[in-house]
């Protein structure tokens, strides 16, 4: 995790270094903006959120702890929690020009599990993904990379609340065990 | 949130907060109960990192160039290292400083708020009831527009730092407002963070003729919740200006 360039970037930020910050920005950018237009589907919300984030970056820069988590994940998590709230704003435009938002949402088809196996990690994580069951795997991915909330999987799954919180609950923990044993 | 003691529930919300399933109510409890909760912390970072490949996962995309034209917009204007670090900034203070407090109480009262306002409300400082003011006195300006934002007395003899802020317009929401002390060619010393009313009291560390004896300047500036994480300002500085003895 020392090796990651980022980690050094994300320390001189936190000396408030603007320059890193700059190099951080450069590096990270295109990823974290990435990850926003997926999540979002429109452009004008990711530019927003992806402003909002990097500002909110180099405000918690101080707080990052190297031993937790690598800094793209940090970085990756405070864009996801961003795009959520985004999404749940109390009213949001959630009807975009190019249609429903929920129905144009893909299923788990090929898309970005598909692309998951550029890392080890992301290979180790696809191979348990793929032991779930069809409906769990769905659930999760619907979730991670559309922001749907349980009641909102829910209502795109056309099942009971308690049941999708059930494939839920019960994918997670199986991802975990498969993914601690390697 | 109490979750000591309820391993299983902890790792599920941890779970469901990292994915993002969690309902908006829930979702915001859990980010609250993370700032105070390192178990908590942890068992989101192990989840955010057990996920992070979907994230590496997803095609990156090169944002316009006006994205950062506007991020670099909103962060403090100071470039370079802190403001707290520049010799010349202390050196300035230290002359602003040097002058009568009677310099001080006319800039005061000429410096009133700039479009006249329903009336501006005079800023009057409560002179202390003995009948020499002794006091040490500090008018923070906007290092910009040379408002004054927030006045700060204490009685020489007293621990008890008596605050004003000037302009509700400073507070940002999920932020506080954090007064620093300045001492001479020293680090920053934190006064306390200000609370969301206009007027606060701080305690200093010993009677104001001990604690404020070698600090001649004061600055305000914003902070996360609860005060700046490092011990030394971290967010932009709204005001700064001269802390002088007065008698």
């Amino acid at each position: 995790m020392s090796a990651d360039p980022l980690a050094s970037l994300l320390a001189a930020c936190a000396r408030r270094d603007r320059a890193a910050f700059e190099r951080l920005y450069r590096e990270s950018a295109p990823k974290l903006f990435g990850l926003a237009l997926r999540i979002l589907r429109r452009e004008d919300w990711a530019e927003d959120v992806l402003q909002e984030c990097y500002v909110r970056i180099w405000d918690h820069a101080p707080e990052y702890r190297a031993g937790l988590s690598a800094p793209m994940t940090w970085m990756a998590s405070i864009v996801r929690n961003r795009c959520l709230d985004w999404l749940r704003r109390p009213n949001p435009e959630v009807i975009d020009e190019e249609g429903d938002l929920l129905e144009s949402t893909p299923s788990d088809g090929p898309g970005p599990l598909a692309a998951l196996q550029s890392s080890r990690e992301g290979l180790v994580l696809k191979r348990c993904l793929e032991a779930l069951e069809g409906k769990q795997r769905q659930a999760i991915a619907l979730a991670y990379f559309d922001g749907l909330s349980h009641s909102e999987l829910a209502a795109h799954l056309r099942e009971p609340l308690g049941t999708v919180k059930t494939w839920v609950r019960r994918g997670l923990l199986r991802l975990k065990s498969c993914l601690e044993a390697g | 949130m109490k979750l000591a003691g309820k391993p299983e529930l902890q790792e599920r919300l941890a779970a469901e907060y990292a994915l993002g399933t969690l309902r908006d109510g829930a979702r915001a409890r859990l980010a609250r109960a993370l700032r105070g909760d390192a178990a908590l912390a942890r068992a989101v970072a192990e989840w955010e990192t057990r996920l992070a490949p979907l994230a590496d996962a997803v095609a990156p995309v090169q944002p316009p160039a006006r994205v950062w034209q506007a991020i670099e917009a909103r962060l403090p204007a100071a470039a370079g290292s802190g403001w707290w670090d520049n010799l010349g900034f202390w050196r300035g203070l230290g002359l602003a400083a040097s002058g009568a407090a009677a310099a001080l109480l006319v800039a005061v009262v000429t410096l009133s708020p700039q479009p006249p306002a329903p009336a501006p409300a005079p800023v009057v400082l409560k002179a202390p009831s003995n009948e020499m003011a002794e006091v040490y006195l500090a008018v923070l300006a906007d290092p910009k527009t040379q408002k004054p934002l927030l006045l700060a007395s204490a009685n020489y003899r007293s621990d008890q730092l008596q605050v004003r802020t000037l302009d509700p317009a400073m507070r940002v929401s999920g932020k506080d407002l954090e007064l620093w002390a300045l001492p001479a060619g020293k680090a920053p010393r934190s006064l306390g963070v200000l609370g969301a009313g206009e007027r606060a009291t701080l305690r200093l560390a010993s009677a104001a003729e001990r604690s404020l004896a070698d600090v001649p300047a004061l600055a305000l500036s914003l902070e996360p919740t609860g005060g700046s994480p490092k011990g030394a300002p971290t967010g932009p500085v709204l005001a700064v200006g001269p802390c002088v003895k007065f008698w």
